[in-house]
């Protein structure tokens, strides 16, 4: 419709949530222009980036983000950043006393931020892994372009962090504002005492002086815009934040109306719980003898994975009902205290246990399910975007995603669509498996990454068309087609983004070998022996639903969490609140949110032997 | 009150320099099951008082040293737990006599403000921030009301060079007008603070599913666009109507957003236009110009606006502030830091916070308690006198609290480089002696009456302390054998 810029804020609620936000905002970064001369790209940075200038006069680029973590999360990370300070200065200007210091032994940084912290003093990598036969064009760019990015790309190296990224400051690459990072000084990061693990903890965080933090920060942000679109939060479900998550979400809602505020809710496959970690580390045998006898005996931790339970259902039903829209993403194979196995993508070979690799896949597809807001032209504001999927109270979607987007290198989308005839190509993010019975209240897909590739099939006049998707004449056409084909009476909606997601290090390499440097796939594996290809960018196709497949999925948690008698189980858990009777509420709204799924069209016999379920 | 600085630098570099023991506990990492239980309640005496975290720490660990000798040799921790509570009771009888009770005026005041902040930054900066605490306290103080202290907003501005904090009788936001023909000063002008959207939001209309024709589309927006467009004049109307000459200034502070269009409109008319003001300073801007906040521009008046006598705006870098001066009857006032970096910002705002409350305590209150070690001393002595009236042997109870207390002297006397024994033995000689309160000089190392010297403490801040490191101390003696060798871990 026009070419305003409309902005969106980030806010990042939780220790997975910052994992997976910042290799988003790695993402984005990789595919930053700094050159002025290459024209305006698809997408329009300036929605999530804002342009400042340091009390040095210096102009910076900086993330328009609130992220929120605990206490002992940052390891490496200055809470300000160094974007904005001169550097350390420890004197004491309002005490002539005796001052005693307490300096923490700097951690080690990885080979990824030495090297980040070489750019930022203007050393050159060592370019060991560089193609000699390209450097000429190169370097002539790159002295009148001399970026990160540009280095980055330039070396080209695999970092393999995958055994030195403990917290998510451990593989940025961009340097944050110094209003973005707020550190929450009640509970611990790790360790035994001051855990924040109750939703109720959480919901009570956020008054007082964390509350007064939080408003100055958003003030910041959001009185700068001129067409503020609205908010993406991301937020931790599994722990306390997701109690977090519901107030800032109300906050949002009650100070902001009529912005969209589309939030994702994010879980890990799985948590590295702090006692079997310290137990596992301890070098003395007999210790993680103990530990394995320990876990034999209770099953791994029962109380945890009610606790993780109990927050995710709060955390949802709260959630939901402050935001625009609320989509749960995650790997897992389901909400529950027993998932399926973890979702698998046949072109990805990631390590679930590793938040650095579960995140990376989320990230990589909320690049695709975020891009529809982000575009320069024709984009689709968040507020649209909830209107078109959230009808009649359905607030909760489910995302799907196929990551990459598996398509022959020089074939065309036809082409790749009609080798997925029986099945669609993507795979739950959300631990929501379709229903594949066709029906779907409303849908909307996206196609980021296709740069180089056909949209429609160029066969010659006179040839018959091998499908009918051949036949059609715009890629536009030929989705909604192929999508109609599995989906023939939902609504739909369509976004088409030629640029791929750049994948720059520290982004893991977690792809198979079939796939070629653009993420599109060779006719032939590379020759056993040579030297891993490098994927420097992927197409990735998403999808966010709202179904009658939901219903099954939010009904199966409300039968898991009133299976049992929380004052009895777990009782501790509401010590900080929520009220009993605010939480049996909770759960009815996500009974009756269940039922908003609920496909009435079918015949009385089902929906009839179904109410029966519910009691 | 150790008088010490602890200056706290993270692994990545993140500063912070305090004294004050409630910052330091929360920027710590406690694992420690016990010393976590510590710093809970140390940190709820913050929230209930303002101060004496470090107080409590201190003198929650001397009880249990001294509970420890005891049990060691045998004394059931039941029977020291009931001496606590008989000591604590006499404490606070004590603590109702020495209290002194008189009219909280602008003196009094200073000097229970000083004391506290003395310990908190140097001499000073403290005296500095003394006066602006207190006058900023009695800016907003009604008689015979709790004082909101709420109306004192903390402004901080990083600057180069500048290291004070003074007082504006007004407000100051962070933020400025956001169109460059906006005037960057305006002399006494109207205010018109209030909660309208004066920006093309998302149509009410719902647009039900999917796209609609574009025509259709644009209609809609220019129908949404005259509605704000309605709006916008109607404020301009009343500008037109009170400043008919243009002599007058007008600024609008709206909570809700203005869009470009809106501000070129306002503008056009020399208006000032604020926008996304902060929720809380909503309240704070009525009551510091005048006027009512309003929820919509259809019942606009000359009554509801406010006044000031400058506006004006201050740029740093890619921060605004806006300054609201000369207010005629500030009910709200601004307390504005200024420092060079973070950490020193942090530290001088930590500590005008804790003035602020020392000065509400003091004025709730209604009396003060001598300090520098004085009310220690003398309760120390009246529990000894007390002992004999305790049955049995909790009687050694009574004495490992009267002994606990005295670790408040000792440490100031320490922390000022004097022998603490010795200054104990001067102080409560001379207090047997005179039957005075007397507390260390701590420029001497001398006895010295307090209350003579102007060191006043807040009377609740003292009887919140007795409470809570009495019971603190009585829990952790009351769990089981393996709180207590986590105790004498925690030793170590």
């Amino acid at each position: 419709m026009s070419s305003l810029c409309r902005e969106v804020i980030t806010l990042q609620l939780g220790h997975y949530s910052n994992f997976a936000g910042t290799h988003w905002w790695n993402l984005q970064d990789a595919s930053l222009s700094y050159d002025p001369e290459s024209p305006p790209g698809e997408i329009q940075s300036d929605v999530v980036f804002r342009e400042g200038q340091t009390p040095g006069g210096h102009v910076t680029y900086t993330p328009r983000l609130i992220a929120m973590d605990l206490k002992g999360s940052l390891r490496t990370l200055r809470q300000e950043g160094s974007l904005y300070d001169a550097g350390k200065d420890t004197s004491a200007l309002t005490w002539d006393g005796s001052i005693t210091m307490h300096e923490e032994s700097p951690p080690a940084k990885n080979s990824f931020l030495e090297d980040l912290d070489k750019l930022d003093k203007g050393e050159i990598l060592a370019e060991a892994d560089f193609p000699s036969s390209s450097q000429p064009q190169c370097s002539a760019r790159s002295l009148s372009v001399d970026t990160v990015n540009s280095h980055l790309a330039r070396v080209q190296k695999s970092y393999r962090l995958e055994c030195s990224v403990k917290v998510w400051s451990d593989f940025l690459r961009i340097h944050l504002h110094p209003r973005t990072i707020s550190v929450i000084h009640q509970y611990n990061h790790d360790g035994e005492a001051h855990r924040l693990e109750a939703f109720g903890q959480g919901e009570s965080l956020l008054q007082g002086s964390v509350l007064e933090e939080l408003e100055d920060r958003l003030h910041f942000f959001v009185e700068e815009c001129d067409y503020l679109q609205g908010f993406q939060v991301l937020c931790d479900l599994a722990d306390g934040f997701a109690g977090l998550g519901s107030k800032v979400t109300e906050l949002l809602h009650d100070s902001y109306g009529g912005r969209g505020i589309l939030t994702w809710g994010l879980l890990p496959v799985s948590h590295p719980d702090s006692v079997s970690v310290s137990f596992f580390k301890s070098k003395c045998f007999v210790t993680r003898l103990l530990y394995l006898y320990l876990l034999s005996l209770f099953e791994q931790t029962p109380v945890k994975d009610l606790y993780r339970l109990l927050n995710c259902t709060l955390g949802m039903v709260h959630m939901a009902s402050h935001s625009s829209l609320f989509c749960p993403l995650t790997l897992r194979g389901g909400l529950g205290r027993r998932p399926s196995s973890p979702t698998t993508f046949t072109h990805l070979s990631y390590d679930p246990s590793l938040w650095y690799h579960s995140s990376s896949v989320l990230a990589l597809a909320l690049d695709t399910l975020t891009a529809p807001y982000r575009l320069r032209n024709n984009s689709v504001p968040m507020w649209q975007l909830a209107d078109d999927l959230a009808v009649s109270g359905r607030k909760v979607v489910a995302a799907y995603g196929a990551v990459p987007f598996p398509m022959m290198h020089g074939s065309s989308l036809p082409d790749a669509l009609s080798t997925y005839t029986d099945v669609l190509p993507w795979r739950p993010l959300s631990g929501c498996a379709e229903a594949g019975d066709g029906r779907c209240y409303g849908q909307w897909a996206t196609l980021k990454g296709f740069e180089g590739q056909k949209l429609i099939s160029s066969l010659a006049a006179g040839t018959k068309p091998p499908t009918p998707l051949h036949s059609l004449h715009s890629g536009e056409d030929v989705l909604a087609s192929y999508i109609r084909s599995f989906y023939p009476s939902a609504p739909l909606a369509l976004q088409l983004v030629s640029t791929p997601s750049e994948l720059a290090p520290p982004f893991p390499q977690i792809f198979s070998q079939s796939l070629g440097a653009q993420g599109f796939l060779e006719g032939q594996p590379p020759p056993p022996g040579s030297t891993p290809r490098v994927i420097s960018s992927v197409p990735v196709m998403t999808s966010l639903q709202s179904g009658p497949a939901l219903d099954p999925w939010l009904s199966e948690l409300h039968r898991g969490v009133s299976a049992f008698d929380i004052r009895r189980v777990a009782p501790s858990f509401l010590s900080q609140g929520p009220e009993v009777s605010d939480y049996q509420e909770a759960l009815e709204q996500l009974r009756l949110l269940a039922r908003c799924y609920r496909d009435d069209s079918r015949g009385v016999m089902r929906s009839s032997s179904e109410e029966e379920d519910d009691d | 009150k150790a008088n010490s600085h602890n200056l706290l630098v993270s692994g990545a570099g993140d500063i912070k320099l305090t004294k004050d023991g409630n910052v330091l506990l929360h920027e710590m990492q406690i694992q420690h099951p016990t010393a976590s239980l510590i710093a809970k309640v140390a940190t709820a005496q913050d929230d209930i008082t303002g101060d004496g975290t470090t107080s409590n720490v201190l003198i929650i660990g001397e009880l249990l040293k001294q509970a420890d000798l005891y049990i060691s040799e045998g004394l059931h921790p039941r029977i020291i737990a009931e001496g606590f509570e008989a000591a604590k009771e006499k404490s606070l009888a004590v603590l109702e006599e020495v209290k002194v009770t008189r009219e909280m005026d602008r003196e009094t005041l200073i000097n229970v403000a000083r004391t506290s902040l003395r310990t908190k930054v140097h001499a000073e900066l403290a005296d500095l921030l003394t006066e602006a605490v207190v006058d900023a306290v009695l800016a907003i103080a009604k008689p015979n009301e709790p004082t909101d202290l709420y109306m004192v907003e903390i402004m901080e501005m990083k600057h180069k060079t500048d290291c004070d904090t003074q007082l504006i009788r007004g407000l100051v936001l962070d933020h400025g007008a956001r169109h460059p023909d906006m005037k960057k000063r305006v002399e006494d002008a109207y205010i018109l603070t209030c909660n309208v959207s004066l920006e093309y939001e998302k149509t009410e209309v719902n647009s039900g599913f999917f796209y609609k024709s574009a025509d259709e589309r644009e209609k809609l927006v220019a129908a949404e666009r005259k509605f704000i467009e309605d709006r916008v004049q109607k404020i301009i109307a009343l500008k037109n109507k009170v400043c008919p000459n243009g002599d007058k200034g007008f600024v609008v502070i709206n909570q809700k957003g203005i869009d470009p269009f809106s501000l070129d409109a306002l503008a056009k008319e020399g208006i000032v236009g604020l926008r996304r003001a902060k929720r809380r300073n909503m309240e704070r801007l009525t009551l510091a110009c005048g006027g009512i906040a309003m929820n919509s521009v259809d019942d606009l008046t000359p009554e509801c606006l406010g006044h000031a006598g400058l506006v004006y705006e201050h740029t740093l870098g890619e921060e605004k502030y806006t300054f609201i001066e000369k207010c005629g009857n500030p009910r709200s006032v601004t307390l504005l830091v200024k420092g060079p970096n973070k950490h020193t910002l942090t530290q001088i705002k930590d500590a005008v916070r804790d003035g602020l409350r020392a000065v509400k305590n003091a004025i709730e209150d209604g009396s003060v308690v001598s300090g520098a070690g004085a009310f220690e001393v003398a309760v120390a002595d009246a529990l000894v006198k007390h002992k004999p009236n305790v049955k049995g042997r909790a009687q050694l109870g009574v004495q490992a609290f009267a002994d606990a207390l005295l670790v408040i002297p000792k440490v100031l006397a320490q922390n000022s480089g004097y022998d603490p024994q010795e200054t104990l033995l001067k102080l409560q000689t001379e207090y047997k002696e005179s039957g005075q309160l007397v507390g260390v000089d701590l420029s001497t190392g001398e006895p010295m009456v307090a209350g003579e010297a102007g060191v006043w403490d807040n009377y609740s801040v003292k009887k919140q302390l007795l409470h809570s490191c009495t019971v603190i101390a009585s829990n952790i003696l009351l769990v089981d054998e393996i709180m207590r060798a986590g105790m004498s871990s925690l030793k170590g």
